[in-house]
Order: structure tokens, then C-alpha cells, then sequence
């Protein structure tokens, strides 16, 4: 767990600076708009990092507390007329007691059969919300009612502020992620990743950690589900859980490299460019040549670089530290 | 000296086979006990009876007078004991160093207290040179004397050590026999199965001999070489001809 020093400050400062003034340098609403899909996913991935990258519990089942988090924010406004800010914390709150029976549930079983199960449980949910007409709008979901400008409400005019918003999300979910990593609970998790056996053999209530970090890990994914609600003004079931949603947070986190704390943003900005340029390219000539090559660059990392970008930098640096120690 | 371990007939079943059938002894405190008998003896299904990763048929554990069974493996470590696996498993990705952290985290909280009294126990295993090493890359040995030290970092008193010296060479022999002493004569309570009969000699004066997951003798090296019982089951004849005097 490499700490930064001289550079790695000026890199990261340049950075912020450049992230804060893009909407400003790029015009273009369609920029802006892939921008903020970045953003969004980089969090998302984040979000799902902590449990299946760190502690290696391979979620494909995120898309149950994302849509958690933006059915209770719209219920809470529809229904109530409660800000979507307040929802948002709601929705999270939602999740996250959800994660606790769906834990429950799910960590009895390990590898292919957890993540199976994970699938199930958000499959189940879109059902529910599908079949239960009365209570959330069935399977022809709802428009969120514009109302214009509405800082309070989170709606805005321009795609401008929801980027400010998603950016600060993703900030929050790095920090949280870097602080874990240095903690004693950061090592627990990498820790039961490698070995859960072995880990419990040291003291590490395996259970109650994992209990912990879903928590958290469903928590933050709630909430963008509440803002991409927002974003879109327009939720179903369909779309609140969305299997592509488990995918994306798991793949982004794969190819950047999972339990790194850049991985999922790294992976982000290479798959979501790459899969809006190619469509923006060749979306209109050829039907299914830009899933051709997303799909070849997928099997490409996961075949090349099965530790994912971060992971490879990593072991570059490792390599040149060891030849050239001075540097340490 | 008082009673750190104390197994009184611990039996487990796994379908037919009867792993371990009515098993008692006792480790008085600072005293170094092997645990030795043929392949399928029952001796690391005792080890996993004792650290609460099977749940004993019948029979107690209890630990300087509390009972451990019942507990997960987790609390039995809580409460002081630590063992090391058969086959190593370090965390491979891990550092030397992040892994015994992770053992030291059971007593402190903090990262830089954890990575102090890490630091210790990795010097106490002499493995300080490969301190930034993944884990993975070490030598069996050192794999071994990391599982050491991560068992060691979370303050054990009593140490469950499953065939540390199994496929070293005999030098390497030597350095984990007088390891296992070192770590003795710190006080730890230590109960160790091994093959290596040249090994048990040398760190234990006190054997128990299981076989067919019943214990068949126990007593002090001496007694046990002589014993008929454990040559026919596991020395083997050829070794009754080596006075017992021969091994240190």
C-alpha cells in the first residue's frame, strides 16, 4: 500500500484542478453527459471495491441496493415530498439494512455459489418491484416530475451541477476507501480475500467483517442509484436494477485492479471512453461492431492483465524498487 | 506448573470414520507437547476439535479453566491461542511485514503499534531481510517461519504447531527445532505434531502417540520409544533398535 510523496501530491492536486474546470473546457452537453457516466461508475465501482476487491467477495448483485436507493428517494418525493437529498441518505440507509439479511443469506456460501446467490437476490428484488403494481409503479415505473430548477430538489437545468455532485460522491467513496486501507480493518479484508481460514486462525471475525463492509459497500452504492434517478428523471424496475449495473461495478474494478484504490476509476475511464467512442464512431454504420471491440479490450485485460491495470503498475514499481532500492 | 490445556474425551465422527474416539490429555503450562501417530491418526482433526474449526461429538477443551468448545476459531485465538496450518497459508499478495500486522491487529488496533509489534516477531523468526517480500515468494521455510511469526504477533499462549519441520532439509531441521526452543523458552505453552522423530526428541518431553483417532500411549520420549504399542502402529521395528539415548 504505496503512500504518496512529491509527486504523487502534484499529480493528484493537477488532477483535482483539471477534474473541477472539465465541464468548463468541454462544452459539448454529450461530453459532459459521458463525463458524469464516468463519474458515476468510477463510484459505483468503488462502492463494490471495497467488498469484492478487497475482501475478494465477488458481488454480482450490486444492482439490488442501487435500486434500493432510487426506489426510496422517489417514494420519498413522490410520495411525501421529501428532497431527493434527504432521500438519498435514506435510500442509502435502506440499503444498507438490506444488506444485512441478503449477508446473512449470501455468506454461507463462497466463490461462484456467493455470487450466484447475490445475483438472485437482486434479481428477486426487480421482481417485487416489478409484480407489485400498487406500491411503486409496477413494471411502467414513473417519471420524476420536473420541476425546473430546483437546487433543493436536486434537479438543474444543465447536466453542469449533477457533474460537481457525482464527482464529490466519487471523492467521498476514495477517501473512505483510502482511509479502510491503511486500517486495521483494510488489512482484515485483503486478509480474508487471500484466506478466509487463515484468517479466522488470527483472530479475524471473518463474519462480522464482511457484515461491515457490505454494509458500507451497499450504502454507497445506494446513493447512485438516487442520483442517477435524478439524473435521468425516470425510474422502473428495468433500469433500478439493471443486471448491467452488478456488471459494470464488478468489470470497471476488474480490468483497473481490484483492491486498489485507483483501480475502478482507471477501469472506468478506459471501458466507458472507449465504449462511448466507439459508439458515438460506429454506433450508426455497422449494428454490434463497438460490443465487438469493447468485448475484444475486456478479453484482452482479463487474458494480459488478469491483476488489472493498477495491479500491473504496481507490480512494475515493486520490480523497480527492488532493482533500484534507492528510490524507496 | 498449572494445566494451560486441558482435553478431556474428545471424540469426533465424520460418517463411518471415527476420526478421533474419546481423546484426554493435559499441557501443563510452558511444557512443549507432541502430538505424533501415522497419517489418519486424528492429529490435525484434534488440532481443529481444539481451534473451534469442527465441533467436537463429545468432550471439553478448556483453556487455562475456561471452556473453548463452542467458540469460533477467531475467539479461541481471542483467548490466547494460535496455531500455524500443515500446509502454509501465508496470505500470498500480502507482505511479509502486512501479514504478521494483520496477526499483531488481535492485541492493537493502531497500524503503527501493529507494524512495531509486528516488526518484533518477524526479527524473532529472523525473516527482518525479506521484511517487503509478497509472501508468496518465500521459500518453503520462510513461509513456514511466517506463519510463525503471524501466529506469534497475536500474543498466543499456547501454540499449536501442525508439521512445521514436514519437508525441510536437515539443516533447515535444525533452525526450526531451535526456533520452536526459542519460542519455549518465552513461555509459550506449545503442542506440536510432527513426523520427524529426531525433531520431537529434541523439543519435547512430553509425548502423546494417537492412532486410528485413539490415543495408544503417552509419556515422556524414553517411555514412548520403548512403548511395544507405538512401535507396532508407528516406529516401526527398525527403531526399537536405536537406543533411545542415541537422539538428544
Amino acid at each position: 500500500m504505496p503512500r504518496l510523496h512529491g509527486w504523487g501530491w502534484l499529480v493528484l492536486g493537477g488532477v483535482t484542478v483539471v477534474m473541477l474546470i472539465l465541464p468548463y473546457l468541454v462544452k459539448s452537453s454529450f461530453a459532459v453527459d459521458i463525463f458524469i457516466r464516468v463519474l458515476l461508475f468510477s463510484f459505483i465501482g468503488t462502492a463494490w471495491n471495497l467488498l469484492g476487491g478487497y475482501a475478494k467477495q465477488l458481488s454480482l448483485g450490486h444492482a439490488a441496493f442501487f435500486g434500493l436507493g432510487a426506489y426510496t428517494s422517489t417514494l420519498l418525493q413522490i410520495d411525501f415530498g421529501i428532497s431527493p437529498w434527504i432521500g438519498m441518505v435514506a435510500g442509502g440507509l435502506v440499503a444498507m439494512l438490506a444488506s444485512l439479511p441478503i449477508g446473512w443469506l449470501c455468506f454461507r456460501l463462497r466463490g461462484p455459489y456467493f455470487t450466484i446467490a447475490t445475483i438472485a437476490t437482486a434479481q428477486v428484488l426487480m421482481l417485487i418491484f416489478l409484480k407489485f403494481r400498487d406500491f411503486a409503479w409496477g413494471a411502467e415505473g414513473t417519471t420524476i416530475p420536473n420541476l425546473g430548477h430546483a437546487p433543493l430538489m436536486m434537479q438543474f437545468e444543465t447536466k453542469i451541477p449533477y457533474y460537481y455532485i457525482v464527482l464529490g460522491l466519487l471523492c467521498v467513496a476514495l477517501m473512505i476507501t483510502a482511509g479502510i486501507e491503511r486500517s486495521r480493518l483494510g488489512y482484515y479484508l485483503v486478509a480474508i480475500g487471500e484466506d478466509e481460514d487463515a484468517a479466522e486462525a488470527i483472530g479475524v471475525d471473518v463474519p462480522r467483517i464482511k457484515r461491515n463492509i457490505y454494509m458500507v459497500s451497499s450504502f454507497l452504492t445506494a446513493l447512485a442509484g438516487t442520483f442517477y434517478t435524478q439524473y435521468i428523471y425516470f425510474i422502473d424496475p428495468q433500469t433500478a436494477f439493471n443486471f448491467n449495473v452488478s456488471i459494470e461495478a464488478a468489470l470497471v474494478s476488474i480490468v483497473g485492479g481490484i483492491g486498489t484504490l485507483w483501480g475502478p476509476v482507471i477501469g472506468t475511464v478506459l471501458l466507458e471512453t472507449t465504449s462511448a467512442l466507439l459508439q458515438s464512431w460506429l454506433g450508426n454504420s455497422i449494428g454490434g461492431v463497438q460490443l465487438t471491440i469493447y468485448a475484444l479490450i475486456l478479453m484482452a485485460v482479463i487474458l494480459w492483465r488478469p491483476t488489472g491495470i493498477m495491479g500491473y503498475l504496481i507490480e512494475v514499481y515493486g520490480r523497480r524498487l527492488r532493482s533500484n532500492p534507492a528510490e524507496a | 506448573m498449572a494445566d494451560a490445556l486441558v482435553i478431556k474425551n474428545l471424540s469426533k465422527r465424520f460418517g463411518g470414520l471415527q476420526a478421533v474416539q474419546d481423546v484426554s490429555f493435559t499441557v501443563t503450562e510452558n511444557e512443549t507437547l507432541a502430538l505424533i501417530g501415522p497419517n489418519g491418526a486424528g492429529k490435525t482433526t484434534a488440532f481443529n476439535l481444539i481451534m473451534g474449526y469442527y465441533r467436537p461429538d463429545t468432550g471439553s477443551v478448556s483453556a487455562f479453566g475456561q471452556e473453548i468448545v463452542g467458540l469460533r476459531p477467531h475467539g479461541v485465538c481471542a483467548l490466547g491461542l494460535a496455531r500455524t496450518f500443515q500446509v502454509a497459508r501465508p496470505f500470498g499478495g500480502m507482505t511479509v511485514l502486512a501479514n504478521v500486522m494483520t496477526g499483531a491487529f488481535l492485541r492493537d488496533r493502531s497500524p503503527d503499534l501493529a507494524r512495531e509489534k509486528a516488526r518484533e516477531a518477524i526479527e524473532f523468526v529472523n525473516l527482518s531481510a525479506r521484511e517487503n517480500s509478497a509472501a508468496r515468494d518465500l521459500t518453503t521455510i520462510d513461509q513456514r517461519r511466517l506463519e510463525m511469526a503471524r501466529a506469534l504477533a497475536t500474543q498466543p499462549k499456547i501454540l499449536l504447531l501442525d508439521e512445521v519441520m514436514a519437508g525441510l532439509n536437515p539443516s533447515e531441521v535444525d533452525q526450526a527445532v531451535a526456533l520452536v526452543g526459542k519460542l519455549s523458552s518465552r513461555g509459550i505453552t506449545i503442542v506440536i505434531v510432527e513426523h520427524l522423530m529426531r525433531a520431537i526428541m529434541a523439543v519435547a518431553k512430553h509425548i502423546v502417540v494417537l492412532d486410528h483417532g485413539q490415543k495408544i500411549a503417552e509419556g515422556n520420549p524414553k517411555e514412548i520409544v520403548e512403548n511395544p504399542e507405538v512401535i507396532r502402529a508407528y516406529l516401526g521395528s527398525g527403531y526399537a533398535h536405536v537406543p533411545a539415548g542415541a537422539a538428544p
